[in-house]
C-alpha cells in the first residue's frame, strides 16, 4: 500500500533528514516509527502525506506515485489518509460535533452522510456525550480522541499519526493506542511516529527504527529498542 | 460545487466582513474612491468627445482668393483644393455672400452704402479635424490663394489637452486601483490570518485549493461590489446635478444624458468585483502552500 524507493530528503538549508529509504507497508499493517529526536520521523510522515516532496526517490500510495502527482490531485490523495498530530489541531471556535463534521463538509459530503457518520465515529471514540462541547472544555486525551474521530470519518485507507500521545499522560496514551488498534482491526493501515517506549514494547507491532536519517532496524513484532 | 456549500461560503464571508468592519469600510472606501476618479475622467472624456464632434464639425479653413482670380480660376481652384488629401468639402463663398453674412452679424444699417471690401473665398472642411493644420499649409502654397485662416492654435491645444487629460486620468486610475487592491488584500489578510489554523486543517483533511479560496474571494468581491455600487451612486447623482446646472447656464454645451452611461455602471460593478478578487487572491496565496 505504501512503498518508498531510494527516498532521500534534504531540507533547503538544513541537513539531510532522510537517506536512501526503501520501505514497503502492506494494507492493514500497524507500524511504529521510532528513533531519537531529529532522526527523521516527522519528515517521513510529511513525505507520506505529500506535505514535503523527497529530494530523491519515489513514493507510492495505493499504487499511485505521489511524488509525480500534480498539485491539484493532492487533496484527493489526502482524503484517503487520516492525519493525527501531537497538538490535536482542533478548531477552538467549533464544537466537537462541528469539528468532525468539518472534515466531511470540506470534501463536500452530502448532509445525510454527515448526519449519519459523525455520531457513528463519536460513538467509536467513546465521546457521544461530548458532541456539543467545545475543544477547550475537554481533556487532552478527549481532544485527541476527537482528532482521531475526525481522521477516520472519511473512511481513509491509512491513518498517519505524528506523536499522537506526545502531550498525554501514560494512561491516556494507552487509551489512544487501544483506539488506534481498534481502528486498525477494521482494516485501516496505521503508521505512528512515537517516543512512547512502553507502548511500543507492549503492542508488539512492526517497528521501523530511524537514526540520523537511515533505517537502522525494521522488525515485524519489535520493541522500542533491541 | 454544491449550492449549499456556496451558501456557507457567503455566510462565512459576511461574518468576517463584520468581524473586521473597520478594515472592510476602508476597503469599500478605497474602491469607491478609485472608481469615482475613474468615473469622473470617463464621464469627462466621453462628454468631451461628444462636444468635440460639434466643435470638430465647425473647425474649417477659410482660404481667401487674390483679386485677380477670375471665374475660370475659381472653378480650377475648387477642383484642386478638393483633390488635397483629407479634404472633405470645399464651398465657394463669393464676396457678395460674405458681405451679406457680415451684415447679418454686424447689423445692416451700419454698413449701408459701404463698398464691399471682402475678397472671394473658399471654406474647406477636413475629414479629420486633426489634419486641419497640415491641410492649411498645403493650401497656402496653391497659386492665386492669398491668405489661409483657421482656428490656428485652438485646434492643436484642444487635442493636446484631451490627449493629456486621458493619460493623466488613466495614470491616476491605475494608481488608485492599485491602492484599492492593496487595501483589500490587507483586509482579507486579517481574515485569512484569523483563520489560518482552519485553513491548515482544511488542507490536511483534503480540501481543494478552490474550496479554501472561495470564501475569501467572495469576501473580497463583496467589498469591491459595495465600493463600486457606492461610486456609481455618487457619480450618478453628481453627474445629474452637473447636467442640470450646465443645461440651465451654458446652453451652448449639451452634455450627454445619464442614460447614455448605464452600460458603464455594469462595467463598474464588474471592475469592483475584479479589484476585490485580485486583492484577496494575493493574500490567500501564501496560506495555501501546505
Ligand atoms: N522544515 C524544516 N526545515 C529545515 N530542516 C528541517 C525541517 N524539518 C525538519 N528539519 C530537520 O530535519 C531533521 C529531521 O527532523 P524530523 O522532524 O524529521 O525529526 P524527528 O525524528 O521527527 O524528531 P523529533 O522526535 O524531535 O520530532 C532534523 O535535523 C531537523 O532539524
Ligand atoms: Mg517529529
Amino acid at each position: 500500500m505504501i512503498e518508498m524507493y531510494g527516498v532521500s530528503k534534504a531540507y533547503n538549508k538544513g541537513p539531510v533528514a532522510l537517506k536512501d529509504i526503501n520501505l514497503k507497508i502492506e494494507k492493514g499493517e500497524f507500524v511504529f516509527i521510532v528513533g531519537p529526536s531529529g532522526a527523521g520521523k516527522s519528515t517521513m510522515i510529511k513525505l507520506l502525506f505529500r506535505e514535503e516532496l523527497p529530494t530523491k526517490g519515489q513514493i507510492f500510495f495505493c499504487g499511485k506515485n505521489i511524488t509525480r502527482m500534480k498539485p491539484r490531485e493532492i487533496p484527493y490523495i489526502r482524503r484517503r489518509i487520516g492525519m493525527v498530530f501531537q497538538d490535536f489541531r482542533l478548531i477552538p471556535q467549533k464544537t466537537v460535533y462541528e469539528n468532525i463534521a468539518f472534515a466531511l463538509q470540506v470534501v463536500e459530503a452530502p448532509q445525510r452522510e454527515i448526519n449519519r457518520k459523525v455520531p457513528q465515529v463519536l460513538e467509536m471514540v467513546g465521546l457521544p456525550h461530548k458532541a456539543k462541547a467545545m475543544p477547550g472544555e475537554l481533556s487532552g486525551g478527549e481532544q485527541q480522541r476527537v482528532a482521531l474521530a475526525r481522521a477516520i470519518v472519511n473512511n481513509p485507507d491509512a491513518l498517519v499519526a505524528d506523536e499522537p500521545t506526545g502531550n498525554l499522560d501514560p494512561d491516556t496514551s494507552w487509551e489512544i493506542m487501544k483506539l488506534l488498534s481498534d481502528i486498525n482491526k477494521r482494516g485501516t493501515t496505521i503508521i505512528v511516529a512515537t517516543h512512547a517506549r512502553e507502548l511500543v514494547d507492549s503492542m508488539k507491532k512492526r517497528v521501523i527504527q530511524l537514526d540520523k536519517g537511515y533505517i537502522v532496524r525494521d522488525e515485524a513484532r519489535g520493541a522500542y529498542r533491541k | 460545487m454544491r449550492i449549499r456549500t456556496f451558501g456557507n461560503f457567503f455566510k462565512e464571508a459576511f461574518v468576517s466582513l463584520f468581524r473586521n468592519r473597520w478594515m472592510s469600510l476602508a476597503s469599500i472606501g478605497a474602491v469607491a474612491a478609485s472608481l469615482i476618479v475613474l468615473g469622473s475622467f470617463l464621464l469627462l472624456s466621453v462628454n468631451f468627445d461628444h462636444i468635440l464632434v460639434d466643435v470638430e464639425s465647425q473647425v474649417e479653413i477659410t482660404a481667401y482668393l487674390e483679386d485677380t482670380a477670375d471665374d475660370l480660376d475659381i472653378a480650377r481652384l475648387k477642383g484642386e483644393l478638393s483633390g488635397i488629401y483629407g479634404v472633405k468639402e470645399v464651398n465657394f463663398v463669393s464676396k457678395e455672400d460674405a458681405m451679406e453674412e457680415f451684415k447679418e452679424q454686424v447689423g445692416k444699417e451700419l454698413l449701408e452704402g459701404l463698398e464691399n471690401p471682402l475678397p472671394n473665398s473658399f471654406r474647406i472642411k477636413a475629414d479629420n479635424p486633426q489634419d486641419v493644420p497640415e491641410i492649411a499649409q498645403k493650401i497656402e502654397k496653391v497659386e492665386k490663394i492669398d491668405q489661409v485662416k483657421y482656428g490656428k492654435g485652438i485646434v492643436e491645444k484642444l487635442f493636446n489637452m484631451i490627449h493629456w487629460a486621458r493619460i493623466i486620468g488613466l495614470v491616476i486610475m491605475v494608481v488608485f486601483a492599485a491602492i484599492s487592491i492593496f487595501i483589500i488584500a490587507n483586509t482579507i489578510r486579517l481574515t485569512v490570518f484569523a483563520r489560518r489554523r482552519e485553513i491548515n486543517i482544511m488542507k490536511y483533511v483534503g480540501a481543494t485549493d478552490w474550496f479554501v479560496r472561495w470564501p475569501f474571494l467572495i469576501e473580497g468581491m463583496i467589498l469591491g461590489l459595495i465600493g463600486s455600487a457606492i461610486s456609481i451612486g455618487i457619480l450618478g447623482a453628481g453627474y445629474n446635478y452637473i447636467y442640470d446646472v450646465v443645461k440651465l447656464n451654458v446652453p451652448m454645451i449639451s452634455l450627454l444624458p445619464l442614460s447614455n452611461f448605464y452600460d458603464y455602471g455594469l462595467a463598474f460593478l464588474a471592475v469592483g468585483m475584479l479589484i476585490g478578487a485580485l486583492g484577496s487572491s494575493f493574500s490567500i496565496k501564501r496560506f495555501l502552500r501546505v
